[in-house]
Parts: structure tokens; sequence; C-alpha cells
């Protein structure tokens, strides 16, 4: 039994697709766990898992083609995966909500922003007031004249604005957990900037967890408590972002650390990390980064090194202990 | 680089507007600099800045509504027939989406082989012969020829864009956000890439790019644009370690970065400078500087009177009045 201060807590997730010639393993055995108030983040290339991983803790994979194929998600002590559709429909905007890298495809084209937001409103309470509420919620997310914007469509708001309506639908029913997929990607960086501090302001007032999915890892640095990293459908690695970010346990963290361009600039060449991020229909045989890694052995090749968890560090290397006394462990700059 | 390397690139106030006369959308809306051989110049803002369409412009993809753009003293918009011709071969595009800029239904082969005759006329042979030597120059097996773009991964595709535009021998090169669509991992094999055969070939290079770290990373000297107009034009040391515009400054701020995160973490780092709003719709010309809406720093006169790009130190140039005070 978890303890009571955690929110959601996924073991040993399975995610399976069916339909191509084989079955596709997008997320294969993945553990993390969010505390109350406390900001994850998810970080991982294309293909990874990491946004079917965020989907599953709703239950909201398409079935089929996907296939939850093993685990279990809790939240708030309850599994995800056995609820009746009753249930989900009270977890969903109530216990969990979610905003998307697009927001202009999220919304519906053709309502009013205000009609869109007292629909959420309307699936949980009584109409009586909702519009009030969508108004409050408007004010909330700091969208500029949010009398006019109730009846304003989507097309007419910027990328930015358009995020704002979405972060003011998801909290409409105050969510204990918001995931957050790749929310700033589409969006310009000094628009970036204000929708992480509106995030940042909103989960302090509200008090609600927030999973963060990305692949910047400077997004990363500057927002999560802890950090979990994806490769190939598995955890790589866990922990405090500030322990992970400065001393990497797994090659693969490493790497990217090396690969990621800096503001303060650096000294020489950055280092690539050859090949390419694999399919997920033809996932690698023994550990998954092995025919990128630097330090990669024979025994890499063959048997896939298990999930070492100690002391809020998780790594899936053998060879983590040798990699960490290497010189310039952090970053290879 | 050296600094008495030749001027590759002159462009001479370069204006593109779109839409109505009355009052069109000032895409482009004034901007000059020059480009030195082998020089690496990045071209940063964000989106509806107007960096794509200046980069686009500069290679008569689109029209100019006024001003020059010389490369190597030839003036382009007067080139026509055989001259154009031959200036395509001179200068090359890079874009940012790999897929959608390469044909699906041509070999890669074929493709460059295509481009390899454009330039030159030659013996088959010799076409075969630079055909691999295109594939090897940017890192893929020459045995590739006879497959199709969509058994490439995106990095790979960017390869085969770079190959492309290499095939004509080109003196300058235009990437337009030619990592932004590739996973982290695979960035830098594109940018290394990139940065080699610039040096070895002697490339003039413009970048275009909004992730400012990466720009970094390639560039020599940065142009900033807002509104279709260079705020601040520097070389990257200069405009990191001090940047002279408030909108360069709030850039800098805004990006997340690795460096600055583990600062604040531990303690140190400066606060978060977040603009406010939305940068406005280019069609109607704002009184005064086109950034004191946004401007933490804006002060009466800012509201009124256009400030001037102007050499603020050596070497760096920008577009406020109070560039001094920063």
């Amino acid at each position: 039994m978890p303890a009571a201060h955690q929110l959601a807590v996924v073991e040993n997730l399975q995610v399976h697709f069916f339909g191509g010639a084989h079955p596709v393993r997008a997320v294969d055995g993945v553990s993390f766990d969010i505390a109350e108030g406390e900001t994850v983040a998810l970080v991982g290339e294309s293909g990874c898992g990491k946004s079917v991983t965020a989907l599953a803790l709703a239950r909201l994979v398409p079935q089929p083609p996907g296939r939850y194929a093993g685990g279990r998600v809790l939240l708030a002590g309850r599994n995800v995966l056995e609820m009746s559709a009753s249930e989900l429909r009270t977890l969903r905007g109530r216990e969990i909500a979610y905003i998307f890298q697009e927001p202009g495809s999220a919304l519906n084209p053709v309502f009013t922003i205000g009609w869109q937001i007292r629909e959420a409103i309307r699936l949980h309470r009584p109409e009586a007031g909702a519009q009030a509420e969508a108004l409050a919620m408007l004010r909330l997310v700091g969208l500029p004249e949010p009398e006019k914007r109730l009846h304003a469509y989507p097309h007419e708001l910027s990328g930015g604005q358009q995020q704002r309506v979405m972060i003011a639908m998801a909290l409409a029913c105050r969510p204990k957990l918001l995931v957050a997929d790749e929310p700033t990607t589409a969006l310009d960086v000094t628009i970036q900037a204000q929708i992480l501090e509106l995030l940042r302001n909103l989960q302090q007032q509200l008090g609600m967890a927030l999973l963060l999915i990305t692949h910047n890892l400077g997004l990363v640095a500057e927002t999560a408590h802890r950090v979990f990293v994806m490769y190939a459908g598995r955890m790589v690695e866990s922990g405090v972002t500030a322990d992970v970010l400065a001393a990497p346990r797994h090659p693969y963290t490493r790497a990217l650390l090396a690969a990621v361009p800096r503001l303060e600039g650096c000294e020489g060449r950055l280092k690539a990390i050859e090949g390419h991020v694999p399919n997920p229909a033809d996932w690698p045989t023994g550990c998954k980064f092995h025919p990128r890694c630097a330090w990669a052995r024979a025994r890499c090749r063959v048997e896939e090194p298990a999930w070492e968890l100690a002391e809020g560090r998780g790594t899936r290397c053998f060879f983590w202990q040798e990699l960490l006394a290497q010189p310039n462990a952090a970053t290879d700059h | 680089m050296t600094p008495d390397a030749p001027v590759m690139l002159d462009v001479q106030d370069v204006r593109v507007y779109y839409g109505p006369r009355r009052q069109p959308v000032r895409a482009v809306d004034g901007v000059s600099f020059q480009l030195r051989q082998g020089e690496a110049l990045g071209l940063v803002g964000e989106s509806g800045c107007g960096k794509s369409t200046l980069g686009r412009a500069l290679l008569r993809l689109e029209p100019l509504q006024s001003g020059r753009v010389l490369l190597a003293g030839e003036d382009l918009v007067l080139l026509r027939g055989a001259r154009l011709k031959a200036f395509r071969g001179r200068a090359q595009m890079i874009f940012q989406d790999p897929y959608g800029s390469l044909n699906p239904r041509h070999s890669i082969g074929g493709m460059l082989r295509e481009a390899v005759a454009a330039h030159a006329r030659t013996t088959r042979a010799a076409r075969e012969e630079r055909v691999a030597e295109l594939l090897r120059a940017v890192g893929l097996d020459p045995a590739y020829t006879r497959r199709y773009p969509h058994e490439f991964s995106g990095g790979q595709r960017q390869r085969l864009g770079l190959a492309r535009a290499l095939a004509v021998k080109p003196e300058l090169i235009i990437a337009d956000e030619p990592v932004s669509a590739l996973d982290v991992s695979v960035q830098v094999q594109i940018l290394n890439l990139l940065k080699d055969l610039q040096r070895q070939l002697h490339l003039a290079l413009l970048f275009i790019a909004h992730d400012l770290a990466v720009v970094r990373y390639v560039c020599d000297r940065l142009l900033v644009m807002y509104l279709g107009q260079v705020v601040e034009a520097a070389p990257a040391p200069a405009l990191f370690a001090r940047p002279r515009h408030p909108y360069s400054e709030a850039l800098l701020s805004a990006v997340p970065d690795v460096g600055k995160g583990l600062a604040a973490r531990a303690g140190g780092g400066s606060p978060r400078l977040v603009l406010r709003g939305d940068p406005p719709a280019p069609t109607h010309r704002l009184p005064g500087c086109p950034f004191h809406p946004r401007c933490p720093r804006a002060r009466e006169r800012c509201r009124t009177e256009p400030p001037a790009l102007r050499e603020v130190a050596p070497g760096h140039c920008s577009a406020c009045h109070f560039a001094d005070a920063l």
C-alpha cells in the first residue's frame, strides 16, 4: 500500500499496441509515483512512450489498437485500469486533467470559449453558476478582457491565449493532478515563459500536482522536483532533478545532457549521440540503449539490466557505478 | 572566419510587404546587414518576426518591396534568365521539414544526380563519383543511392537535404530552422555536420532559428529580429554576455536552460523576466519603438520616437534609446 501522501502510483505498466504485423510494446514495465502538490517531469524523445504513459493515467489510450497488458495505475489508492465507465467519468476532470501541445487542435472551433469552459464545469456540477465560474476561470488564467473572450471563438485567440483557455478548462473542476504534455513546445519562447509562470503560480495557489511531459531538459531543470527519464518504452533513470542532472547514472541521460547546447556556451564540440531513436515496433535486444551507447559491452547486447532503485535514485544500467566514477560525469562539456 | 574576408551577401534596407497597398503586412521592414565569406550569422526571433520571410527573400523566393540584395557584388533583383540560374547555384537553402522538402518519388541517387547535373556538365562516371562523395560528406553510406526518402530517419533526411544543397557547390547557405523538427539526441549530429562543412568549404551561412542556445553553438554573430526589424546585431559572445536591447534580454531570460535551472536551484541566478502580452500584428506601424508596448523599460520617448539601429560598442548595434543603460 503506497504512503498516504502519494497521489498517483504507476506500477509495472504495460501498454501494447496491436494492428501491425507485431505487437508494439510502447510502454514496457514503467513504474513511478507522484506526491500531492509535486511537480514531476517525464522526459524522453519521440516514441519513447512518455505520452502513452501519461494517457494511461486516466485510461485514455484508445482501445483498440491499444491494450493495457499489465501493471496498475493507482490514483488516490484506486486502480484506474479496473474502474467502471461512470467511475472514470468522475475521475477525469476532478482527479486528473490534461493539457496538450497544440491548444489550437484541442479546442473545438465551432463553439465559443465560454461554452467550452461551461461544458467542462457542467459535466461535474449543476448548471447554475457555470457562466460566472467560467468567467472566474478566465480571470484566474490571466486572459485579457475575460468578459469579451467568453464570446470569442478559438481562432480569434493567439496560441498563448488558447493555451490559457485550455488550462482554464482543465482546472475548472480543481483536479488534484494536471498532466501537461509538451504544454509549451508549440509556443514562442516569451509566451512559453508566460505559460510556465502561470502553471507555477496556479499550482501553488491550488495545491495540485503537475506531471510535465517534455523532451526539453532545460524545462525540467527549471521546473521539476523529480525527473523520470524514459527510453524505448522503459524507465532508465529517476531521482531528484538536481541530482539526476548534476550526476546522471544512465549513459542515455548523460549523453542527452552532453548533447544539449547551453546558453552559457561551451568549450569546443558537443558530443552527438550516434544513430537514431529506435522504432517502437522494433526495439533492440538486451539493453535498449546499447546500439547508441558509448560504454556498451558484450553483456549489454544480450541481457537487459534490471531497474535498480536505492535512496530515491533509480537506474537501469549494469555499469552505472563505473560510469559515475568516470571523469566529467556531469556533462562531458 | 577572418574579419577582412570578402562580403558575400550585402543586404540593404530590404522590405517585404504583403496584402493591400494601403495597409500592408510589413513582414520585413527595412533590414540591412552584411554576411562575409566563411561567416556563420544567426538570425533569431519569434514566429511572425519575419526571419523566414527575410531568408526566402534573400534567395528571391519572395518578391522584395524595396531594397537591394548583393551577392558578391551582383544585384539579385536585376538577375534574369541564365544569370539567375547561375545564382541559384551559388546560394542554397535548407528547410526545417526534411520530410516535406524531399520528393518521395525520387531515389536519393536520382535526386542528387539531378542537382549535380544542374551545376556542371560532366560525364556519367564523374557524376556518380560526385554523388558518392556528397553522401560521404554528410555521413551517409554511398550505397544508399537506390533508396527513397521514406526509408530514412528524420536526421538522415536532413543530411540528405544538406547533400542536395552542397551538390551545386554553393558559396552561401541559408538554413531555416534545420534542426527544430529533430529529436534532441539527433540535433547535435546535424549541427556538428553543418559546422564542419561550413568551415571546410568556407561557406557563408545564414542560420535562422528560434532556439538561442542552438544559434550560439553554430554562429559567430547574431541578428535579433522583432516585428520585421533588426533590433540588435552583435558577436554571439557579446550578445549573450550583455544584451543591449530589452527584447534580446527578455528572450535570453525566457529560454529554459539546464545551466540556469541548476544555478537557480543552488540559490543563484537572476529572476526571470517575463514579457507581458503577445507580439502585435505587423499590419499597422506603431509610433515610436515597435517593442514599447511589451517593454518593461519603456519610457515616454519610446512611445513617440522610433529608435535607429546604432553602434553602441565595437561591432555591437542596438535599436534602443537606452541601450547604454543596459
